[in-house]
C-alpha cells in the first residue's frame, strides 16, 4: 500500500510539473504569411523598415470587447468587429484621421471619409450611378493586385440570402438596383447593381439618389474580398495563416478569447502613414479586469469599465466622453395602451435629466428626438435643432396644448396629468398595472426604477418590473406581448435620420410597439425616393413629428448614448469615427 | 477490478447519452437563438437556421448530434467562432488544456496546503493556531470567489504589480500565481476544515487510544495512523472538486482573462451556441464521471476494507 501511495504522489508531482511547466501558448496559430510578391509600394517608408536595435517597437495595446463572433467583413455586425475590419481592410472610401480633435482629449482626433482604394468617384447627375476608378498601386497582402471584381464578389456575397449575414438587407435598404430581389426573393446575385467595367472600374446603380451613399462605400460589411481565398479555406479563411487583407494592417496572430495581434501590411498603398508597429487587441468582457489592466499599464486603450467609475476617471483625466449616434428609448405598446394620451402621459412624466445625471452618469444627453445627436440634416445642422424647436419630441404637443410650458419638466408633468385625466374620463382604468420589461444587464434596472418612480409619483399609475436575460428578452418582445413598456437602444448604421425613422414603419421588424400610421409610412416612402436636400429634410422632420403627435407616442426616447474611453498618454493621434469605432492606424508614440 | 471498471465505463457511456439528450432538449426549450442580434429580423434568423439545419425537427437534430459525436465530430460553432469546429476550439486551440493546467495546479495547491493545515489545526485543537486557522478557513469558504479574485487583481496586479493583470495563456509562472490562488483558496479551506473534522473523529477511535497506550508520540500518531483513516471524506470531496475546479473556473478565468473552458461554457449558454453548449457539457460530464471512478479506486487504495464489487464482500 505504501508503494501505491508513493506511486500516486509521484504521479501527482509529474502531472503538476507537466501542467505548470509548459510555457508555450496553448494555441499558437502560425503567423500570417505576409511574404509579398507585389512590387514594393513606392510610398513604403520608415514604418515598414526595421526599428533601430535599441528602440522598442511601438505597440498599442487595446481592449474594446470580448472575442468577436467573426472578423469576416460580410458577417460582422458589431462595433468591435467593424473596428478590426477597418484596420485589416480598406473600402473604396475610408475613414481617415484628421487634425480636428474629437472632443476634449488632445490625443484623439476625428476620422472622416476620404478616397481609399478608389482614386476617383464620379456621381451621375441624377445621383443614380456611382463610378469608381481604383488606384493603380493597391495590392492584397499576398501581393495579388486588388481588382474591381473583388467588390462585386463581396457585395454579392453580403446580399446573398444563403450567407445569412446580419447586414444582408443593407444594399436593399439603401436602394442598390436588384438588391431587394436578390436578398428577399433569391434572384441571381449577378443581377445586383454593381458591375466591374474592367479590372479597375466599378459602376454601382441605385434606384434612388441615396444622399448618404458615400458612407455605404466605406461600410465594413462591404469591404472587397478575395473569392479564391474564401473558396479555398471556407469558414477558416479568417485564420491568421489564411487571411489576405488590403488594409493598413494584417493579422499576425489570433489567440481566441485572448488577443488579436496585427502588424503593418507591407503591400498597403499608404504604408508610409501607418503608425504602430503592432496593435494588440486584448479580448475581454470583465469590466473590472479591463480597468485594472489599464491602471497597471498593460492596456493603452479601453472603452469598457464599470459605470460607477466614470465620474472619478473623468475627474482624474483618464476618461473622455464622446457623443454616440445611439438612442436609448422605450417602446410603449400600442396594442395594450391604445389611447395615445396615456402613452403621451407616460412619455411626458419621465424625468430624463434625472436619469442621465443620477442614474447613468456617463455624460449622456437627455433625448429631444428619436434621431440621435450626431446626425445632421442636409445643411449640416444638428438634427434636434432642425425644426427650430428645442425638443422635437414635444413640438407636436406644444402646438396642440399651447397653455403648457413643455420646455420645463414641471409643465410636462402638468400636461401628463391632464392627458391622463382626459383618458380616464373616456374610460381608461387607472387601477391596471403597467408591466415594464427590460434585459437584466447594466443600468437598465436602475433606469426602470427611475421611470417607475416617475410614473407612480406623477401619474399615480402602478408600474411593475420584469427583467430577463438578453436572449430571452429580445426573442419574446414580439412573441410575448404581455408588456406595456420595454426598452431598446438603436445605433445608426449610417449618418442619416432615415436609419432611425425607418424603425417605426408599419410592420417593421423593430416596431415592437406596433404603432401604425399611414401618413408616416407614406412619408417614409417619399423620402426614400428623394435626393438629399432641404426638401428631403422637411419630409423626414414631418415624419418624426408624427411619431410624437396626436395618435403617436409608440416610442419614448430617453437619452442619447455616449462613448467613453481611457487612452494612455503614450498613444497620440488615435482617431474616433462618428459611428463609434476607433482607429489606431496613424497613432504615434507620446 | 477490471470487470468493475469496464462496467463503469459502459454505464458512463449511457450516462453521457442521457446527459446529451437532456441538455439538448433543455437548451432548445430556452427562448433565444444563436443568430439573435440587436439588428436581426425573424427572416434573417430563419435563413440562418436553415443554413445550419436548425429548422429540422428536434428529434432529427438530436439524432444527428449523437451520430456525429460517435464519429468524434462535435459540430461547428454557430456564433462565438462561427463555422469553426468545436473540437478545434476546445482541444486544439487549448481551451481545455488551459483550464486543465490551471485546475491541476489549483487542486495540488488545495490538497498540499489544505490537508497539512487541517492536521495542524487538529493537532493544536483549542489552541491559538487552531483558532486562527478556523477563522481563515471559514473566511475562505464564505468569501465569494469574485470578491477574492477582485482583491487579488487589485492588490497583486495593480497596486503591487507583482503579477500580470492579464494572465492570458499562462505563458509565465507569474501568470499562474493570482488565478491559482483564486481558484484554490475555497477548496483549500474546505479541505482543511474537512481534514480537521475527520482527524478529530479519528483521534477518538480505539486504535488511536491503543497507540497512545503503547506510548507513541502524538505527532507520530496523528500523521501515521489518524491521517490515513481521516482521508476518506477528503477523497470523497476531491472527485467533484477536481472536476469542478478544472472546468468550472468561470469567475477566475473571466477576471484574469484566461481563455479557458469555464469562461467559454458560460458564454456559450448566453450566446445560445448550441454545439458548444453540448460539447462543454459532455466534456464536463465526462470529467465528473472519470473523477468519480478515480475516487472510487482511491478509496480502495486508502482503505482495503472497502469493496468495489459484490464479489469482494
Amino acid at each position: 500500500m505504501k508503494k501505491a501511495i508513493a506511486l500516486l504522489l509521484a504521479l501527482c508531482m509529474v502531472f503538476a510539473l507537466a501542467a505548470c511547466g509548459s510555457s508555450a501558448p496553448a494555441s499558437a496559430p502560425a503567423p500570417a504569411d505576409t511574404t509579398s510578391t507585389a512590387p514594393a509600394p513606392a510610398t513604403t517608408t520608415t514604418s515598414s523598415e526595421p526599428a533601430p536595435a535599441e528602440e522598442a517597437p511601438f505597440v498599442v495595446t487595446a481592449c474594446i470587447a470580448e472575442e468577436p463572433e467573426t472578423i469576416d467583413p460580410t458577417m460582422i455586425s458589431s462595433v468591435d468587429g467593424n473596428t478590426y475590419v477597418n484596420h485589416l481592410f480598406e473600402n473604396l472610401l475610408r475613414y481617415a484621421p484628421t487634425s480636428t480633435l474629437a472632443g476634449d482629449d488632445p490625443k484623439m482626433v476625428t476620422a472622416e471619409l476620404e478616397l481609399g482604394q478608389a482614386k476617383s468617384m464620379d456621381v451621375s447627375e441624377d445621383g443614380l450611378t456611382y463610378t469608381f476608378v481604383l488606384r493603380d498601386d493597391i495590392f492584397w497582402s499576398d501581393g495579388v493586385p486588388v481588382k474591381a471584381q473583388d467588390w462585386v464578389y463581396a457585395w454579392q456575397r453580403v446580399c446573398n440570402p444563403d450567407q445569412a449575414a446580419d447586414y444582408g438587407y443593407l444594399l436593399a435598404d439603401v436602394g442598390v438596383v436588384g438588391a431587394e430581389d436578390v436578398y428577399y426573393n433569391g434572384a441571381d446575385p449577378d443581377t445586383l447593381g454593381i458591375k466591374a467595367l474592367d479590372d479597375k472600374t466599378i459602376e454601382i446603380s441605385l434606384l434612388a439618389a441615396t444622399p448618404f451613399f458615400d458612407q455605404i462605400c466605406a461600410f465594413g460589411n462591404l469591404m472587397p474580398l478575395r473569392q479564391d481565398i474564401i473558396e479555398k479555406y471556407g469558414d477558416e479563411w479568417t485564420d491568421p495563416a489564411n487571411i489576405v487583407c488590403n488594409g493598413p494592417y494584417v493579422m499576425k496572430e489570433w489567440v481566441h478569447d485572448s488577443y488579436i495581434s496585427m502588424v503593418p501590411n507591407e503591400t498597403y498603398w499608404d504604408a508610409g502613414s501607418v503608425g504602430p508597429q503592432e496593435i494588440k487587441w486584448f479580448l475581454s468582457a470583465d469590466e473590472t479586469a479591463i480597468l485594472a489592466a489599464y491602471q497597471s499599464g498593460e492596456y493603452d486603450f479601453i472603452e469598457s469599465f464599470p459605470s460607477d467609475q466614470i465620474e472619478s476617471l473623468v475627474a482624474s483625466g483618464d476618461c473622455y466622453i464622446l457623443p454616440a449616434v445611439t438612442t436609448y428609448y422605450l417602446y410603449i405598446n400600442c396594442d395594450n395602451i391604445p389611447d395615445w394620451r396615456v402613452r403621451a402621459a407616460i412619455a411626458l412624466c419621465i424625468d430624463r435629466d434625472n436619469i442621465v445625471e443620477n442614474v447613468t452618469q456617463g455624460g449622456q444627453i437627455p433625448a429631444a428626438s428619436l434621431v440621435t445627436g450626431g446626425i445632421t440634416d442636409s445643411t449640416g445642422a444638428m438634427w434636434q435643432n432642425g425644426t427650430g424647436y428645442k425638443e422635437i419630441m414635444w413640438a407636436g404637443l406644444a402646438e396642440l396644448y399651447p397653455d403648457y410650458d413643455l420646455s420645463d419638466y414641471t409643465g410636462r408633468c402638468e400636461l401628463a396629468q391632464d392627458l391622463l385625466a382626459a383618458a380616464v374620463e373616456d374610460g381608461f382604468d387607472t387601477s391596471i398595472t403597467i408591466p415594464y420589461r427590460f434585459n437584466n444587464l447594466g443600468v437598465h434596472g436602475s433606469i426602470a426604477e427611475a421611470v417607475q418612480q416617475d410614473v407612480s409619483s406623477v401619474l399615480g399609475l402602478n408600474m411593475t418590473m420584469d427583467s430577463t436575460e438578453w436572449q430571452v428578452y429580445t426573442s419574446t418582445l414580439s412573441s410575448d406581448r404581455d408588456w406595456d413598456v420595454a426598452r431598446l437602444g438603436w445605433q445608426a448604421d449610417y449618418l442619416d435620420a432615415s436609419s432611425f425613422l425607418d424603425l417605426f414603419k408599419t410592420g417593421g421588424a423593430y416596431n415592437y410597439s406596433n404603432w401604425s400610421s399611414e401618413a408616416y409610412d407614406a412619408l417614409c416612402n417619399q423620402y426614400k425616393a428623394m435626393a438629399g436636400g432641404p426638401e428631403r429634410d422637411a419630409v423626414m422632420y414631418e415624419a418624426e413629428a408624427l411619431l410624437f403627435g396626436e395618435g403617436g407616442f409608440g416610442v419614448s426616447p430617453l437619452y442619447y448614448y455616449t462613448n467613453f474611453y481611457c487612452l494612455s498618454s503614450r498613444v497620440q493621434n488615435a482617431a474616433a469615427s462618428t459611428l463609434g469605432f476607433y482607429l489606431f492606424t496613424r497613432a504615434t508614440q507620446g | 477490478m477490471a470487470g468493475y471498471i469496464l462496467k463503469r465505463i459502459l454505464v458512463a457511456f449511457l450516462t453521457l447519452l442521457l446527459i446529451m439528450t437532456i441538455t439538448f432538449f433543455l437548451m432548445n426549450a430556452v427562448p433565444g437563438s444563436p443568430f439573435l442580434t440587436e439588428k436581426s429580423t425573424p427572416e434573417m434568423i430563419a435563413r440562418a437556421n436553415a443554413k445550419y439545419g436548425l429548422d429540422k425537427p428536434l428529434i432529427v437534430q438530436l439524432f444527428n448530434y449523437i451520430k456525429n459525436y460517435l464519429r468524434g465530430d462535435m459540430g461547428t460553432s454557430l456564433k462565438m467562432q462561427e463555422g469553426t469546429a468545436v473540437t478545434k476550439i476546445i482541444f486544439q486551440e487549448g481551451k481545455f488544456a488551459l483550464s486543465f493546467k490551471l485546475g491541476v495546479c489549483a487542486v495540488i495547491v488545495a490538497v498540499l496546503i489544505g490537508v497539512p493545515l487541517g492536521c495542524l489545526a487538529a493537532y493544536n485543537r483549542g489552541r491559538w493556531v487552531d483558532s486562527v486557522l478556523r477563522v481563515v478557513t471559514t473566511l475562505g469558504v464564505a468569501v465569494p470567489s469574485f470578491v477574492l479574485c477582485a482583491v487579488l487583481l487589485i492588490f497583486l496586479g495593480v497596486r503591487l504589480q507583482w503579477v500580470p493583470v492579464f494572465s492570458g495563456s499562462l505563458d509565465t509562472w507569474k501568470a499562474y500565481v493570482a488565478p491559482v490562488i483564486g481558484l484554490s483558496f475555497y477548496p483549500m479551506c474546505y479541505v482543511a476544515k474537512l481534514t480537521r473534522t475527520s482527524m478529530l473523529d479519528a483521534i477518538h477511535q480505539d486504535y488511536i487510544r491503543t497507540a497512545r497506550a503503547k506510548g507513541l508520540k502524538t505527532r507520530f500518531i496523528i500523521f501515521k495512523h489518524a491521517l490515513r483513516n481521516s482521508m476518506i471524506p477528503v477523497i470523497t470531496y476531491l472527485g467533484p472538486m477536481t472536476a469542478g475546479i478544472v472546468t468550472g473556473g468561470f469567475v477566475v478565468e473571466q477576471t484574469f482573462q484566461i481563455p479557458g473552458l469555464g469562461k467559454y461554457f458560460i458564454s456559450s449558454i448566453l450566446n445560445r451556441d448550441y454545439p458548444i453548449i453540448m460539447a462543454t457539457t459532455v466534456v464536463l460530464a465526462a470529467l465528473v464521471i472519470i473523477m468519480n471512478l478515480v475516487v472510487d479506486i482511491a478509496y480502495k487504495l486508502v482503505d482495503p476494507r472497502i469493496s468495489l464489487t459484490k464479489g469482494d464482500r
